[in-house]
C-alpha cells in the first residue's frame, strides 16, 4: 500500500464519519459511541470494547434542524442537531456528551430530544484547570463516566484494559506528532488538506487500523530529504469543534503558503498530549485532560498561568512560521471571547496574521481569496521592506 | 532593457490600463466598460492605452496584472490583489495619504497604509455586494434613473429616509416600497447614498480612523457617494484626478518595482556616459579641467566623441570587427 493509498483510506473515514462506523459495526457486531469534541476520553469507550467515534460536522446543509435549534448556535451544533433530526445517526448506540461550551449544552437537549431510543451518556468536565481540587474532581467525572459505560455496556472495563487502550492511543498521537515535526522540518511536505484527513479519521476510525496505517506512512516519510518550502510559512489557529472546510485549506495552499503548524482540533491540538501509562489508568486520563491544557491551551477552559496567544507566538518561532491564519468559527463564543487577545500579543509582537471567520453554510472563496492574497502580500512586501 | 511598463486592473464591470516610463510618469491610460468577465473589454482597454502612447506589447518590461479577472491575462508577468494595487495607486496619486477607500463594481474595501505606504490593514465586505457600484446600478434600474445621474439626483434629497436592509435585493424592495408610499426619487436616492456610507464607515471602523483619507474606484466619480461618506466620516475625502485608474496605476508601479530590482545592475548608454563623465569631473585637480585620459569632451557635441586608443574606442573597433 503506498501512501496515496494510506492517505485515500484516511480522507474515505474522514468523509463519510458515519459510513465507516456502519461498516465497522456490521463487520464486528460492536457497538459504536458518538462523542462530542474535544476532551472525550475515547480511551474508556475503547476499552469497554466499543468504537469510539467523535462525532464530526455534516457539509450537507441544515434543513429540519432549523427547527430545533436557532440560528445563531455554531455551524457544529446546528449541523449535529440536523443530522440527529434526519436519522442520521442510527449507527450509534450511545452517545457520549461533555459540557464545555453552553451551545454544546443546547445541542446536546435538541439531540435528546430528537433521538429519545438513543442512550446519552452526560459527563462534566471542570473547567477552572489549576485549583487544588481539579485533579480530584475531574478524577469522579472520569470514574463516573466508566460505571456509566459499565453500566450500558453491561460489562467491567478493567484497569488492565484501560491501560493497554491507553498505550494503543499514545502511539497513534506519537505517530501522528512525528509527521507534524516531519512537516515541519520539510520532510513530509503534506498539504493541510491531507493532514486534517489524517487527524481526522483517527478520531473516527478503528485505533488499532488507523495506527498500522500510520506507522506505514510515517515509515514512508523517514529519513526523507527535507523539501524546501517554497510559499510563506503559515500557522492555522482556530477552528475547535468542527473541522474547517477542506477547500477553504486548499485556498489557502493556493495562495503561495506553505502550513507549517497548526492548532486546530482537528489537527495538531486533538493529538498534543499523551495520557499517563503508569498508575490508575482513571487519575492518568483526569492529568491527561489538564495537561492538554498546557500543552496547547484552549479559550474554553480557565487556566490563569496559561495564555494561548504566547503559546501561540512560541510555537511560530519555533515553525519559523511569518504569520499566522486565524480561522473562527461565526459564533464560536469561546474563540470569540479569547480573539482579541491573540490580536492584541500579535500586533504588540509585530506578527502579522489574518482572521477568517467561517460559516456552515459555506463562504464566498474567491472573496477570502483576495484577502489571503492580499495578506500574503502584505507579509512578503514587509519582509523584502526589512530586508 | 525596455522603457516601459504596464498595470491592467481587470475589474468586474470596467477594465483599466495604465503605461509607465521607466522614470514612473505616466505615458497612457484607458478605462473599457465591458460584460461580465468579458475578455474583450479587458484587451480593449489595452489596445486603447497602447494606441495612446504608439507602443506595442512588446515594448513593455513588465505587465502587472490586478482585479477580480487578474488571474485570467496570459500576458501579465504578475498578478496582485486590487487591495495591494489600489493602496499604491492611491499612495502614488495622494502622497501622505493613510486610509484608502475603494468602492469597486462588486466590492468594497477600505485600506489603512503605513508610513512607508504598505498596506498595513485592509477590511473588505466578505458576506454580499451591498452598497458596492453594482449595489447602485441595481437600485437605478428599481427608480428608471441612468446610472452617471443617480449621484445629482440624490444631492438633492430633503427628507432624511431610511434604507435598513443591506442586501441588495431587500433594498430595491425597501426602494419600491418607500416610492409608493409617495416619498420622491431623490429622498429615496439620499436614503440609499446614505446606506453605503453607513456601510464604509463601517469598515473604516475595523481597520481605525485616520487621514488623510483618499477615495478611489469607480463609485469615487458620484459625489452623493462622496458627499455621504464624508458626512459619515467627518473628514474630507480626497479624489485623486483619475479614482478609477488606481488599481492599474498601482499595478503599473509595482510593475516598474520589479523591473528596476530586476535590472539594477544593467544602466542604459546614456546613463554609463553620464557616469563617466561625473568621474571625469571627480578625478579633476582642478575645477574645470577634464583632463582624463580616457575622455576628450567638446561641450559643443553632445555625446562625448572615444579617445582614440581610450578603452571605448577600443571595444568599438573590436566590436565593429566581431
Amino acid at each position: 500500500m503506498d501512501r496515496q493509498d494510506i492517505i485515500g483510506r484516511f480522507a474515505e473515514a474522514a468523509q463519510d464519519p458515519l459510513g465507516y462506523a456502519k461498516a465497522w459495526k456490521a463487520r464486528t457486531g460492536r457497538q459504536v459511541i458518538g462523542s462530542f469534541p474535544m476532551n472525550f476520553p475515547g480511551e474508556l469507550a475503547h476499552a469497554a470494547g466499543a468504537l469510539p467515534m467523535i462525532l464530526q460536522e455534516s457539509d450537507e446543509a441544515i434543513t429540519v434542524g432549523h427547527g430545533v435549534l436557532f440560528p445563531f448556535y455554531c455551524g457544529y451544533t446546528r449541523s449535529m442537531v440536523d443530522q440527529a433530526a434526519r436519522g442520521r445517526f442510527e449507527v450509534l448506540d450511545a452517545i457520549m456528551f461533555g459540557d464545555h461550551c453552553v451551545q454544546l449544552l443546547g445541542m446536546a437537549d435538541a439531540i435528546r430530544m430528537k433521538l429519545p431510543g438513543t442512550r446519552v451518556i452526560f459527563f462534566q468536565l471542570i473547567s477552572s484547570m489549576n485549583d487544588p481540587w481539579t485533579q480530584g474532581r475531574s478524577e469522579e467525572s472520569f470514574a463516573k463516566l466508566r460505571q456509566e459505560l459499565e453500566e450500558f455496556l453491561g460489562r467491567p472495563v478493567e484497569d488492565a484494559v484501560i491501560r493497554e487502550s491507553t498505550r494503543l492511543f499514545n502511539s497513534n498521537r506519537r505517530l501522528l506528532r512525528r509527521l507534524y515535526e516531519m512537516r515541519k522540518e520539510g520532510t513530509a511536505p503534506l498539504t493541510s488538506v491531507e493532514m486534517q484527513h489524517i487527524v481526522k479519521s483517527s478520531m473516527i476510525m478503528d485505533k488499532a487500523e488507523h495506527t498500522a496505517l500510520a506507522e506505514k506512512l510515517v515509515a514512508g516519510f523517514e529519513n526523507g530529504t527535507a523539501a524546501p518550502s517554497r510559499g510563506l510559512r503559515l500557522h492555522l489557529s482556530g477552528h475547535f469543534c468542527q473541522a474547517p472546510k477542506p477547500e477553504l485549506l486548499a485556498m489557502i495552499e493556493e495562495c503561495g503558503v506553505t502550513v507549517v503548524g497548526d492548532d486546530l482540533f482537528h489537527g495538531f491540538r486533538y493529538i498534543s498530549t499523551d495520557v499517563p501509562e503508569e498508575g490508575d489508568p482513571i487519575a492518568a486520563l483526569a492529568r491527561w485532560y489538564m495537561d492538554r491544557n498546557t500543552g496547547v491551551p484552549c479559550p474554553t477552559r480557565v487556566q490563569n498561568n496559561v495564555d494561548w496567544d504566547a503559546f501561540l507566538l512560541k510555537a511560530m518561532r519555533e515553525e519559523r512560521a511569518d504569520g499566522m491564519i486565524v480561522l473562527m468559527a461565526k459564533f464560536c463564543e469561546p474563540h470569540m471571547y479569547y480573539y482579541p487577545e491573540v490580536k492584541e500579543a500579535f500586533e504588540k509582537a509585530d506578527m502579522p496574521h489574518l482572521l477568517i471567520e467561517t460559516e456552515h453554510e459555506g463562504m464566498a472563496l474567491e472573496s477570502l481569496k483576495t484577502r489571503v492574497e492580499t495578506f500574503v502580500e502584505i507579509v512578503k512586501r514587509r519582509e523584502a521592506a526589512l530586508a | 532593457m525596455k522603457r516601459y511598463v504596464m498595470g491592467i486592473d481587470f475589474g468586474s464591470t470596467t477594465a483599466k490600463t495604465v503605461i509607465l516610463d521607466l522614470k514612473g510618469k505616466r505615458v497612457a491610460h484607458a478605462v473599457a466598460h465591458m460584460g461580465a468577465v468579458s475578455g474583450d473589454g479587458v484587451k480593449a482597454s489595452i489596445k486603447m492605452a497602447l494606441d495612446q502612447a504608439g507602443l506595442t506589447q512588446a515594448d513593455m518590461g513588465r505587465t502587472v496584472s490586478t482585479g477580480y479577472g487578474r488571474r485570467m491575462l496570459d500576458m501579465a508577468d504578475k498578478n496582485y490583489t486590487e487591495i495591494t494595487c489600489h493602496a499604491r495607486g492611491a499612495v502614488a496619486m495622494v502622497p501622505g495619504a493613510r486610509l484608502v477607500i475603494d468602492i469597486g463594481g462588486q466590492d468594497s474595501k477600505v485600506i489603512a497604509v503605513d508610513d512607508n505606504g504598505l498596506v498595513a490593514q485592509f477590511a473588505m465586505n466578505d458576506r454580499c455586494a451591498a452598497g458596492t457600484g453594482k449595489f447602485l446600478e441595481v437600485l437605478a434600474r428599481a427608480v428608471e434613473v441612468d446610472l452617471d445621474k443617480l449621484g445629482e439626483l440624490a444631492l438633492g434629497a430633503r427628507e432624511k429616509l431610511k434604507i435598513s436592509s443591506m442586501c441588495a435585493t431587500f433594498a430595491e424592495t425597501e426602494v419600491i416600497s418607500l416610492l409608493a408610499e409617495g416619498h420622491p426619487k431623490t429622498d429615496v436616492m439620499g436614503a440609499v447614498h446614505a446606506a453605503i456610507a453607513a456601510r464604509t464607515l463601517g469598515l473604516v471602523g475595523r481597520v481605525g480612523k485616520k487621514g488623510p483619507v483618499v477615495m478611489t474606484g469607480g463609485v469615487a466619480r458620484n459625489p452623493a457617494a462622496v458627499h455621504y461618506i464624508e458626512q459619515a466620516l467627518d473628514m474630507p475625502l480626497i479624489l485623486p484626478e483619475l479614482p478609477q485608474i488606481a488599481g492599474a496605476l498601482g499595478a503599473a508601479l509595482i510593475g516598474l518595482d520589479d523591473y528596476r530590482a530586476e535590472y539594477k545592475h544593467q544602466i542604459t548608454e546614456a546613463e554609463d556616459m553620464a557616469r563617466e563623465e561625473q568621474m571625469a569631473e571627480d578625478k579633476a585637480c582642478i575645477p574645470g579641467c577634464r583632463g582624463v585620459p580616457e575622455l576628450a569632451v567638446d561641450p559643443r557635441e553632445k555625446q562625448p566623441a572615444p579617445r582614440a586608443g581610450g578603452l571605448k574606442s577600443l571595444l568599438s573597433t573590436l566590436q565593429n570587427n566581431l
